[in-house]
């Protein structure tokens, strides 16, 4: 299956026997590094230090060769070494900000940012199924904030949605107001909650403290991206996290979905019913050894995870992250194949840095945030 | 015109003036602290004319480019004629931008009459590009 038919038919391309996976994430992924081999001059660099060009990628197995380029040099002044496209093909930066503040900016040309919208909204189709509804965005809108990469793929998913409406505005979010507008849409329309793990917990814990115990739809869900883990510091348990959307929200677990990925790449990795996120089938995700990124380690095992995305047009989409996480290839329960990847933390010495916590502080430049205010008033 | 200029083309892909200037007179920042753009300029300045200048800079392509830009312009001016820079002269020297690249030429201007008032006041900004990074 060529690139272009995978992106098309996501939910076909995620079911594709193992090993017919497999030889179509490699083609499309040395067709890529050839691109990049190519049109990149500091990414062949790359290459030549290592004495790798695409006739030595032959087999997945052989993936691990091609050079990665570590998601801090999108931090650096000189980013623009990255680039394989001119600058006028160069459509969209997006960006992020960690806790170090200095941006995260991955530029998007024209030819990746359409391939990236069209997987996203067809991974967005295979896995919620959803073409109707409302969704309550806990996060600023993208006329807000329209270089964030967490609200640029929150919008895409708006598109699948009848109404909807960002409350993260002016800097500052109101739970109370989030449900008004739950309670608004309700017997009109199944209601969705999409928002980062730390704002939605925010509305847990506004519904909890306020002892308003909300029931949405059947169909409702609660999709999450941006990371676990706060800029304060404090963490938020998964299985903490689905137990209080089940007694708060009335949402089951199997219709709480996160989801993983970071500006730079253009993975998005969404969690189907069994929790588990599956890679997009134009990706390979190689976890490597921590003590040495030269090395592949295998299916189950711990490590840095390296994201490999034939989509990536603009500059070379192979990238070392600061993540440590580990894949599946064992087949999910869903019927879906090829890898799932878990994220377990970021890398030691790593700065915090994700949309999540660009929202925060975006939320938090403008309101000393106690956490949930409103609760405080009725203690 | 393209998406960019051949003027921000230009500087974006070739950047001059990069780096800080060492023993610098005044340091001046300017930027979004939570995802913005954000442009750091060092500078030695003698007899009111600014004889050395530096940028480090982070965001989008056209901030990138237009403050490298800007230390092409300052180079070699008096101080007065740095505090008479504005946005319009920017986008005007940067060959143009789009609305969606306006917002660069508004920062570069600030951190220019920052320079010029840190100068006067004897003042340095904080590093926080370095520092982050």
């Amino acid at each position: 299956m060529q690139l272009a038919t995978m992106l098309g038919a996501p939910g076909t391309a995620m079911r594709l026997p193992q090993q017919e996976w497999d030889s179509a994430v490699t083609a499309a992924l040395v067709d890529s590094f050839t691109v990049h081999h190519v049109g990149n001059r500091f990414f062949r660099a790359q290459c030549d230090a290592v004495g790798v060009s695409p006739g030595d990628i032959r087999s997945r197995a052989d993936l691990a060769k091609i050079p990665l380029i570590p998601v801090s040099m999108f931090k650096s002044p000189d980013a623009h070494v990255l680039l394989t496209a001119s600058l006028n093909d160069i459509e969209l930066d997006i960006r992020s900000t960690g806790t170090g503040g200095v941006p995260s900016v991955a530029r998007r040309d024209t030819a990746t940012l359409t391939r990236a919208v069209t997987g996203i909204m067809g991974t967005y189709r295979d896995l919620f199924a959803v073409s109707r509804g409302a969704g309550l965005f806990l996060c600023p809108s993208t006329a807000e904030a329209p270089e964030m990469g967490m609200v640029k793929v929150f919008n895409l998913l708006n598109g699948l949605f009848d109404d909807h409406t960002y409350l993260v505005r002016d800097y500052a979010f109101d739970p109370e107001e989030a449900v008004a507008y739950l309670n608004r849409w309700a017997g009109e329309t199944t209601r969705h909650v999409v928002g980062p793990p730390f704002l939605v917990n925010r509305l847990l814990r506004f519904l909890e403290l306020e002892e308003t115990p909300l029931q949405l739809d059947p169909e409702s869900l609660v999709i999450t991206l941006g990371g676990w883990k706060r800029y304060t510091g404090e963490s938020i348990g998964r299985d903490e996290f689905d137990a209080k959307v089940g007694t708060w929200l009335g949402v089951a677990p199997d219709r709480v979905r996160d989801m993983y990925g970071m500006i730079e790449s253009n993975m998005l990795a969404v969690e189907c019913e069994h929790h588990r996120k599956h890679v997009p089938p134009w990706c390979y995700i190689s976890i490597r050894d921590v003590t040495d990124s030269a090395v592949e380690l295998a299916p189950g095992q711990t490590g840095g995870i390296a994201i490999l995305d034939a989509t990536n047009s603009g500059y070379p989409g192979f990238l070392m992250s600061d993540d440590i996480g580990e894949v599946d290839e064992s087949g999910c329960p869903c019927g879906r194949t090829g890898q799932t990847v878990t994220f377990r933390r970021r890398r030691q010495g790593a700065e915090l840095g994700c949309c999540a916590v660009s929202i925060e502080k975006f939320i938090e430049s403008n309101e000393l945030v106690a956490e949930c205010a409103v609760p405080e008033a009725v203690r | 015109m393209g998406r960019f200029s051949p003027t921000v083309v230009d500087h974006f892909t070739n950047p001059r003036n990069s780096g800080q200037v060492a023993d610098a007179s005044v340091r001046a920042f300017v930027g979004n602290p939570v995802c913005g753009d954000q442009i750091l300029l060092t500078a030695a300045v003698a007899d009111g004319v600014v004889t050395d200048i530096r940028f480090q800079a982070f965001g989008c392509s056209a901030s990138l480019a237009v403050a490298s830009l800007l230390t092409e312009v300052v180079k070699g001016k008096g101080l007065d004629e740095v505090a008479a820079l504005d946005a319009d002269r920017v986008v005007e020297l940067a060959g143009g931008l789009t609305p969606d690249q306006r917002h660069v030429a508004g920062l570069a201007a600030d951190v220019a009459h920052r320079l010029v008032d840190n100068f006067h006041q004897g003042v340095n900004d904080d590093d926080p590009i370095s520092c982050g990074a």
